[in-house]
């Protein structure tokens, strides 16, 4: 089964991924105590713009992974939006009561979600699985026990898809009715699980014959280590954050600097 | 001689289970010694070799004692499942994973890498995604990243008991030039390409008692009758079935499938295309070709599981009329497992039964003569997991056909199974066709396309190229098939 979609390399591939996950833990982090919304778009619009251009996908995939993520920020600021509580009424229709305070803080969580979102969907398609464990372990001290197992679990991931196509065809061949959550929850997953659980089991197994202790001394095929891309990559972040702080503070789109 | 492994007196059991699976087991392995362990399946032979390794109880608890276990120092493993063996997503990778286990530096891994490729003859880009290598090709894979850790020792555990015979000819044929000096100890079924490499056999009874052991030659001819009692593959297995095989009726019947034009799809892409054919009842089909050339697509598009397009008749009517489909052709998947609906043997069986609304005695009926053909009277209460392979294979196909279909799609039925089980069940599915089924099944085994099938259909790049019917080589007769 195709499941894995070509992209282009770009340089944010070729950072460090254990710089790289810190980098934007700490974004993660900033972005939640900013309040002032003419800063959270600033921000929201430059990592778009990052996630169109430095991700490297086509755009037909970029549009189908963004379009959760738009749907959390309708939904969220939406209903932030027509529940919230305010003073100056600009609509009230039954339980609906939207007020200005209200209007610009569901803007605001709504842009929130969606930083943090493409925060998110940044790191996970411009790291691969191998770098970012090999990473882990020789930057962050990551235990190889720890590294391995994700590792091996990754690889299952794709097998369990095929199966799942497996037991979708062998029920319909056995004309089992396509209804019922409970009962459809429980065909694939027993087949599903039971299959994973030993072929785990096994890899485990495989991976002590092979002499495979779990910590102790060991060599590495990769060596991660630092670039100038690093660099580049400390220094966008930065600079994106202090542009976006200074333009929504001097050039604001609104009035309001803080929805607390 | 200098012994590489020695047992004295091993006394194990396995947790939850009653009695020992070994008791007072002795057989020492001198070093350089090829050793072949056979005997039915269950007594404990994989156990055994798991104990030599230390696998149990390094890595598999269960309790277990021994007067004396001397073990190698260092050894490799092959296991039997080609998607059981990895981490690692590419094949250097995976191999670099058995270095870096030993510290090797950095730089000496990739020329390394490159010479174990060689070594087991696989000519491939190092970086390779495992995943887009077949079974035999996997296998070999398993053993050069085994010979990554200098082993003096080699187990193997049952390696070709998933591949095709292509896979199975090239994974013995490595191990024979990577085990020259090295000890080598085997498990498995399929002996016919393993008797000229091995020196010894130890031969285990239903018990986990040694039975025989001793020169593999003079072992093979002296316990000939055990081995073939126990469905074992060995040379030759399939001229004494002939012997006792009988006649086959040979008779073709009204017409059953008719296609034209006819294309399965895959997303936008036809994966498969029929220009034209018909098919009557009684014929046996085998459908071949190399591997991803699209004969499972095959039997998908005709069981509808994908989209079709193209003239399709079933029984004189249009496929798209003659719904629901399972009442008219059954289907077998690879695994078993997949397609088990229910919680008991039973059950299992009086699934599509009871889906169509048959009268409660008819289903009885139905299932105690299915449980005796299918020889599953002592197991119907059981959970279909809990079952042997070969009784799951059985299961799978009792449930499959039990609607009376007219026409079996298989997808490799006889993958893993053993010679006994094999041979059970293409009797069965030749007694359906004798009725006036048709059997469709994608095989990699020329020895039964030449026996059992009445016609062949070569796929190849996705597309139908030969349809041709088969001489009918008739079986050596005994007195009671010659009076048909």
């Amino acid at each position: 089964m195709k499941w894995e979609v070509r992209c282009r390399e770009t340089w944010l591939h070729e950072t460090n991924p254990s710089l790289k996950l810190i980098v934007l833990v700490v974004l993660f982090f900033a972005v939640l105590f900013i309040h002032n919304p003419n800063v959270l778009i600033n921000v929201s619009l430059a990592l778009f713009v990052l996630f169109c251009f430095g991700t490297g996908y086509p755009a037909n995939v970029l549009f189908w992974l963004f379009l959760p993520f738009f749907l959390v920020f309708v939904s969220t600021a939406s209903s932030m939006m027509m529940f919230g509580e305010g003073t100056t009424t600009w609509v009230r229709w039954g339980l609906i009561h939207v007020t200005a305070e209200s209007f610009w803080r569901g803007v605001h969580i709504g842009f929130r979600a969606l930083a943090l979102g493409l925060l998110g969907l940044i790191f996970s398609l411009t790291t691969r699985p191998v770098p970012l464990f090999y990473s882990l372990m020789q930057q962050l001290k990551l235990k190889p026990k720890y590294a391995y197992s994700f590792l091996a679990a990754v690889r299952l991931l794709p097998m369990m898809l095929e199966e799942f196509q497996t037991v979708r065809y062998a029920l319909t061949v056995r004309g089992v009715p396509n209804k019922g959550v409970l009962s459809k929850v429980k065909r694939y997953a027993i087949p599903l699980l039971s299959q994973s659980i030993r072929r785990a089991q096994r890899i485990a197994v495989a991976m002590e014959a092979k002499q495979f202790s779990g910590s102790g001394q060991r060599t590495f095929y990769y060596e991660i280590g630092f670039g100038k891309y690093d660099i580049w990559l400390v220094a966008l972040f930065a600079a994106l954050m202090f542009v976006a702080y200074y333009m929504g503070v001097h050039y604001p789109y609104i009035s309001i600097r803080d929805v607390r | 001689m200098k012994q590489a492994i020695v047992i004295d007196r091993l006394r194990l059991k396995f947790p939850g289970s009653d009695g020992l699976l070994f008791r007072d087991l002795s057989l020492s392995i001198a070093e350089g010694e090829k050793v072949l362990l056979l005997g039915p399946s269950g007594c404990g032979k994989s156990t055994l070799l798991q104990v030599m390794a230390g696998i149990i109880p390094h890595s598999i608890d269960a309790p277990m004692k021994a007067e004396r276990l001397e073990r190698p120092e260092r050894w490799g493993y092959v296991f039997q499942d080609p998607d059981a063996q990895f981490c690692m997503p590419y094949a250097d990778e995976e191999i670099a994973f058995a270095l870096e286990n030993r510290s090797v530096p950095r730089r000496e891994m990739p020329a390394r890498i490159r010479a174990l490729l060689d070594q087991v003859g696989l000519e491939i880009a190092p970086h390779t995604d495992i995943h887009t290598l077949s079974g035999g090709m996997k296998q070999r894979l398993a053993l050069a990243s085994v010979l990554a850790l200098e082993p003096d020792v080699l187990f193997l555990d049952e390696p070709t008991a998933l591949l095709d015979e292509e896979g199975t000819k090239a994974v013995w044929q490595t191990v024979k030039q990577v085990g020259r000096g090295k000890t080598v100890i085997i498990v498995e079924h399929k002996i016919d390409h393993v008797l000229d490499f091995v020196d010894r056999i130890v031969l285990f009874g239903r018990d986990g008692r040694i039975i025989a052991d001793g020169e593999a030659k003079a072992v093979f001819s002296d316990y000939k009758d055990v081995i073939a009692a126990e469905g074992i593959w060995y040379p030759g297995v399939w001229d004494d079935y002939d012997r006792t095989a009988r006649r086959r009726n040979r008779h073709q019947g009204e017409e059953l499938l008719r296609l034209s034009h006819f294309r399965g799809f895959r997303g936008r892409e036809a994966k498969i295309y029929v220009p034209k054919a018909t098919v009557h009842a009684g014929e046996w089909i085998a459908v071949t070709g190399k591997n991803g050339a699209g004969k499972s697509t095959l039997l998908q598009a005709l069981m509808q599981l994908i989209r079709t397009d193209g003239e399709y008749m079933l029984l004189g009517a249009d496929i798209k009329r003659q719904h629901p489909l399972y009442r008219h052709i059954a289907f077998v998947f690879q695994n078993p497992e997949w397609q088990f609906v229910a919680h008991s043997v039973r059950e299992e069986l009086a699934y599509s039964l009871r889906l169509e609304g048959r009268p409660e005695a008819e289903i009885e009926e139905t299932i105690a003569c299915l449980l005796r053909e299918f020889d599953l009277v002592e197991q119907q209460d059981q959970h279909p997991y809990q079952l042997s392979i070969g009784q799951k294979r059985r299961l799978s196909v009792a449930a499959s056909i039990v609607a009376g279909q007219r026409l079996f799609l298989l997808d490799e039925p006889t993958f893993g199974q053993d010679a006994k089980n094999t041979f059970a069940l293409l009797e069965m599915l030749e007694a359906h066709r004798e009725q006036g089924a048709v059997i469709m099944m994608v095989t990699h085994d020329e020895q039964i396309v030449r026996r059992f099938a009445t016609r062949q259909w070569v796929i190849e790049d996705g597309a139908l190229v030969r349809d041709e019917q088969l001489e009918i080589r008739e079986p050596v007769l005994t007195e009671g098939g010659a009076g048909q």
